[in-house]
């Protein structure tokens, strides 16, 4: 039996007039890549911003654990708990090195050898001393999945980790994530690319307009009609 | 029954103390004159009878009087004695009462009688009734008639009939005004405020109508200076609040805009004074599309030239936009010198209807509010219901998103920029009329405006509306009470107390913050 | 400590400053009076150029009202020279006079003692910079909204300033002080040692400024400017790291001001004025912020050219000066620095400094 790391209630989220998430319930467990999938405007980083503490929900709850509520703790608070996230836009310190990002991802848990492992499970190893925001744009990516990775978080969240990079660095991607599955970690994945998620993912839901559409495997998802009709149709 | 038989003495007395004038009433010219070349006190007696008679004399009569007065004032009285007689201080003062009343019965001229009028008011209780009657009857000017009704009342005030007395307190209430409560409140000495406990009860009931009548014209003075006051901050306010919305960019010469509208303002009326001097006093209106256009062009001009540049870096815009204030000063004063500009002030910014109590619509404040409503109209109009208004609102929520449906994001930039700062030029041209304009005053809007902004929001007008009245009526709430540092304090402390409860202002933009 | 001196140009301005101290203490004589006591309002300036470009190029967050802790550390040590002075000599300040006060207000009791001014300027200086400072940032306020809200401050302050029953001068200021721990202003000896300890301070101030910034504390300062939520989802309370740096910046510009206005001999609200609080924004971007040495240049350069201008033709020196800001913003984003690099670019755009 798998054990529930991150258990959404009833969720909502309004935006002035907009119902950006209705009703939502949703389970996520150690030991999976889940992915979360569905159209522009399917509240797919909202739910990501109640999660780590961006966005406070209208009603709902976010239990971690099963013992701490997150949706009413401030992001600091989140990612102190062990939930970490790495953000749509590449967001690394630009005008710090790739070493001192990685020292500050870490944390309490900072160490050369912890530095010198994540650069290496990332590919950053030979730019350890070169400033972040002259790397390119995958590295960047890399670099932030390595920092928000370096406090050895029990849920890692990844919104479009795969964004704006090449078919090579994809690859890359993929099998980092499928290395960095472990059975006391969680980790989340919003994706657009299909094939993407179909690489990595044990498990999908597909959102659509705030509520979800479908629950399961990647392939059961691409059978599913009302999937086809609203996001793989188009 | 009873109170009916005491009204028909009273009209009988009055009858007979009439009847009584009547007889004595035919100027004796000999006699009069007589005494007046007489010692002190048979001069006063001639100017005592000349003052009772006058009430009820003939025309000729009036003539009469009005030259021998004249003539005693001026020592040209033909006396039997052959020397005119002297004029103690005391009759003199007499005598010239008899003249002022005398001319206010007989001068043809207006402006004569205005002045013997106010020669009079000084010691009303001196005037009969009976010459009052008559000159009131006979005036046919306007506004010598309400200024004799005035006056009548004040002499009324001061006569001793306690009925008569009390009629003219009532009325005096009915008219609230600083003056009248220092009229009142002075009766509080009369001898007969102790002596008839019913003159006490008018006399204080007046006085709490009075003083309640001079509170809701206080509250209302206050409410309404708030409101022009607020007038100007929201039209400065407005431009900044659209660019800081649009651009992330906080113009910190947007005092100087205010400012060079002033001094556009000004420029208009010179230039009208040396082309077409008949149309001076129409400055203000015909200055409105100028101040406009040159206000707006050089904002322009300055998102062009240095703003486009700095939309990712807006804590340097503000260093930028400060040494643009800087220079703006510092050329208007080399240019213009630093002393206060000297604004012609046209009919219809002068004065004011008086409303209650010392309350008084002035039309120069009622010209900023107007102007600052007709502005929001407009600029709601703009914003609303016009593509350039939707680019606006299109570009401030979504700039990179508006890019790709094709607008061209720069040139709403370069527009609204435009706007903004053409509407702090036509703050300047409306407080003209209001406020000092000299180089330096922009410093004085330029904050509260900044308030406004972060209070208000950027997100839709009404924001800056409110924000806009919220600050200016605080400031003006609060100065009478603990002076102006201290408004300017409250309203601080009260924006960043409001901050920590809407850190986005009072409108936000809906969305997510990432 | 080699990361300390790393940077070539600080360890060069590092070093120039010392041999200043040296020259001033060793050569008496060496320099007139009047270069002396310039020398020491610079160190004043550079100092506070510094403490602005801790807060606005490492942290990110632009103070428009850093003229507050300068005149806070200016107006108390103005306390305790007029104190001291009436103490040796006698003689009542002109502003009690002017006010018909024949004694100081209760909350002068103290000033006297050089000590209890020295810390009150910090303790003041802490209560003030950290009650602003927690009600922005608790409140996410931050960018434009903050630099206007400190200006807002500041201007508030002058106009508290400039009333009369304040009990710290009014409008005239302060002035008069004629006596500097027992010694008279006057000497020559005097000045110079002023502008030795203000140069001295200016040193050990870069220094630890330096050793700071370099720090792992530093970095979080860093990264707190260049990604405040990213810091946030990483763990990091935010408030703190920028409410020290904030507050530290605060008290040095307090030191600042404490330095300056023995030097110049007088203090009013002009120090106040908004426009003052914006020049010292403009020498951090003309010298380049981010980088200690660029402060200090800049101030140094500035208020150089504003000196030998202000017997020459003052009337020209607000021209220059927005002539400079713009050439600064357009064309050398990170200030004076970038000619060393030769990176003059026609409308530039900012390597480091990200959108806030």
């Amino acid at each position: 039996m798998t054990r529930i790391a991150i258990d959404v209630a009833n969720l909502h989220v309004q935006f002035g007039a907009f119902r950006a998430l209705t009703d939502l319930s949703l389970t996520i467990f150690y030991g999976e890549v889940h992915a979360i999938i569905g159209p522009n405007g399917a509240g797919k980083t909202t739910l990501l911003d109640v999660i780590s503490g961006l966005t406070r929900p209208r009603s709902g709850t976010v239990m971690l654990d099963g013992a701490q509520d997150l949706a009413h703790q401030s992001d600091t608070a989140i990612a102190r708990a062990g939930v970490r996230r790495k953000f749509q836009k590449p967001s690394v310190f630009m005008a710090l090195t790739v070493a001192e990002n990685l020292d500050i991802g870490a944390g309490a848990a900072r160490s050369p050898a912890r530095i010198a492992e994540i650069a290496d499970l990332i590919g950053l190893s030979d730019l350890l001393d070169r400033q972040a925001g002259t790397l390119a744009h995958g590295q960047k990516q890399w670099l932030e999945i390595g920092m928000v990775l370096a406090a050895h978080p029990r849920v890692l969240m990844l919104d479009e980790p795969v964004a704006g990079l090449t078919d090579a660095e994809t690859g890359r991607t993929a099998a980092l994530i499928r290395r960095l599955r472990a059975p006391d970690r969680a980790i989340v994945v919003v994706e657009h690319d299909m094939d993407f998620v179909e690489l990595i993912a044990d498990r999908v839901t597909v959102l659509h307009e705030g509520r979800i559409l479908f629950e399961g495997a990647m392939a059961d998802a691409r059978r599913d009609p009302r999937v086809i009709d609203v996001y793989l149709g188009r | 029954m009873q109170y009916l038989a005491k009204s028909l003495v009273q009209a009988l007395v009055l009858l007979c103390a009439l009847g009584g004038a009547q007889q004595a009433q035919a100027y004796d010219h000999a006699a009069i004159t007589d005494a007046a070349c007489g010692d002190a006190a048979s001069s006063a007696e001639a100017a005592r009878l000349i003052v009772t008679g006058a009430g009820d004399a003939t025309a000729d009569d009036l003539a009469w009087a009005r030259s021998m007065v004249t003539a005693t004032l001026e020592r040209t009285l033909a006396c039997s004695t052959g020397r005119p007689p002297v004029l103690s201080l005391r009759n003199r003062a007499a005598y010239d009462t008899a003249a002022a009343m005398l001319t206010l019965l007989a001068a043809p001229e207006p402006d004569a009688r205005t002045a013997a009028l106010r020669t009079l008011s000084r010691k009303p209780e001196q005037t009969p009734a009976a010459v009052l009657d008559r000159a009131t009857a006979a005036e046919r000017d306007p506004k010598l008639k309400a200024a004799l009704a005035e006056f009548a009342q004040l002499a009324d005030l001061g006569s001793p009939d306690l009925a008569r007395r009390g009629r003219a307190i009532s009325h005096l209430a009915d008219a609230p005004s600083t003056r009248v409560a220092t009229q009142l409140a002075t009766l509080r000495a009369d001898p007969a405020y102790v002596a008839d406990a019913g003159f006490r009860t008018t006399v204080e009931a007046a006085i709490t109508r009075v003083d309640r009548w001079m509170l809701v014209g206080q509250v209302l003075s206050m409410l309404y200076n708030g409101l022009s006051f607020a007038s100007i901050l929201f039209m400065s306010a407005v431009g900044l609040a659209v660019i800081f919305g649009l651009m992330g960019v906080i113009n910190l010469a947007q005092g100087e805009f205010i400012m060079m509208g002033a001094y556009g303002t000004f420029l208009v009326q010179q230039g009208l004074r040396a082309v077409a001097p008949g149309l001076v006093e129409w400055y203000l209106p015909i200055a409105i599309i100028p101040v406009f256009l040159v206000t707006a062009g050089i904002g322009v001009l300055l998102e062009v030239g240095l703003i486009r540049h700095l939309y990712k870096r807006p804590l340097m815009s503000l260093l930028a936009t400060w040494a643009v204030s800087l220079f703006l000063v510092n050329l208007v004063r080399v240019v213009f010198g630093t002393q206060n500009l000297q604004f012609d002030t046209p009919f219809y910014v002068r004065g004011g209807i008086a409303v209650v109590g010392d309350f008084i619509i002035t039309w120069n404040r009622l010209f900023a509010i107007g102007f600052a409503g007709l502005s929001l109209a407009g600029t709601w109009l703009l914003l609303r219901r016009t593509p350039f208004g939707l680019n606006v609102r299109a570009v401030t929520q979504n700039r990179d998103m508006a890019a790709c449906v094709g607008i061209a994001t720069r040139r709403v930039d370069m527009l609204a920029f435009g706007l903004g700062s053409g509407l702090a030029g036509l703050a300047g041209l409306a407080l003209s009329p209001l406020y000092n304009v000299n180089p330096q005053m922009g410093t004085n809007f330029v904050i509260d405006s900044f308030m406004v902004v972060v209070l208000g929001g950027v997100a839709a007008l009404e924001g800056t509306v409110l924000a806009a009245l919220g600050i200016g009526q605080l400031n003006v709430l609060v100065e009478p009470f603990y002076g102006a540092v201290a408004a300017k304090v409250i309203v601080l402390l009260l924006t960043i107390a409001f901050l920590q409860w809407r850190p986005e202002g009072l409108f936000a933009l809906q969305g997510r913050r990432r | 400590m080699n990361r300390l001196f790393n940077d070539r140009l600080f360890t060069t301005v590092l070093a120039l400053l010392a041999i200043g101290v040296v020259v001033l203490v060793a050569m008496p004589g060496a320099i007139s009076p009047y270069m002396v006591n310039a020398t020491g309002q610079l160190a004043a300036f550079a100092l506070l150029a510094v403490s602005l470009d801790l807060i606005w190029g490492y942290a990110g967050v632009l103070s428009l009202g850093h003229g507050l802790y300068f005149a806070l550390g200016g107006y108390v040590v103005a306390m305790h020279l007029l104190k001291h002075a009436m103490a040796v000599t006698g003689k009542v300040p002109d502003f009690m006079q002017f006010m018909g006060w024949s004694e100081f207000p209760f909350y002068w009791s103290g000033f006297e003692h050089f000590g209890y001014a020295a810390v009150m300027a910090v303790v003041l200086t802490i209560l003030l910079a950290g009650a602003c400072g927690y009600v922005s940032f608790r409140s996410r306020v931050g960018g434009v909204y903050f630099s206007i809200i400190t200006q807002a401050f500041v201007y508030v302050a002058m106009l508290l300033m400039f009333r009369n029953d304040t009990g710290f001068g009014g409008n005239n200021g302060m002035t008069g002080f004629s006596v500097v721990f027992g010694f008279d202003m006057a000497d020559p000896a005097v000045t110079r040692g002023l502008a030795a300890v203000s140069l001295l301070v200016l040193v050990v101030a870069l220094v630890g400024c330096r050793s700071l910034v370099t720090s792992r504390f530093g970095r979080l300062v860093i990264a707190c400017r260049d990604d405040e939520a990213r810091l946030r989802s990483l763990g990091y309370g935010t408030l703190p790291i920028k409410l020290g740096v904030w507050c530290l910046s605060a008290v040095l510009a307090a030191i600042a001001g404490f330095l300056y206005v023995p030097q110049v001999g007088i203090i009013n609200p002009r120090l106040l004025s908004p426009d003052v609080s914006l020049e010292i924004a403009v020498w951090v971007a003309i010298g380049g912020r981010g980088a200690l040495s660029g402060a200090v240049i800049g101030a140094i350069l500035v208020n150089g050219v504003k000196f030998w201008l202000s017997s020459r033709a003052p009337e020209l020196w607000p021209f220059i000066l927005s002539g400079l800001v713009v050439l600064v913003v357009l064309v050398f984003p990170n200030g004076l620095l970038d000619l060393g690099r030769w990176r003059p670019r026609l409308i530039a755009t900012p390597s480091v400094v990200k959108r806030t």
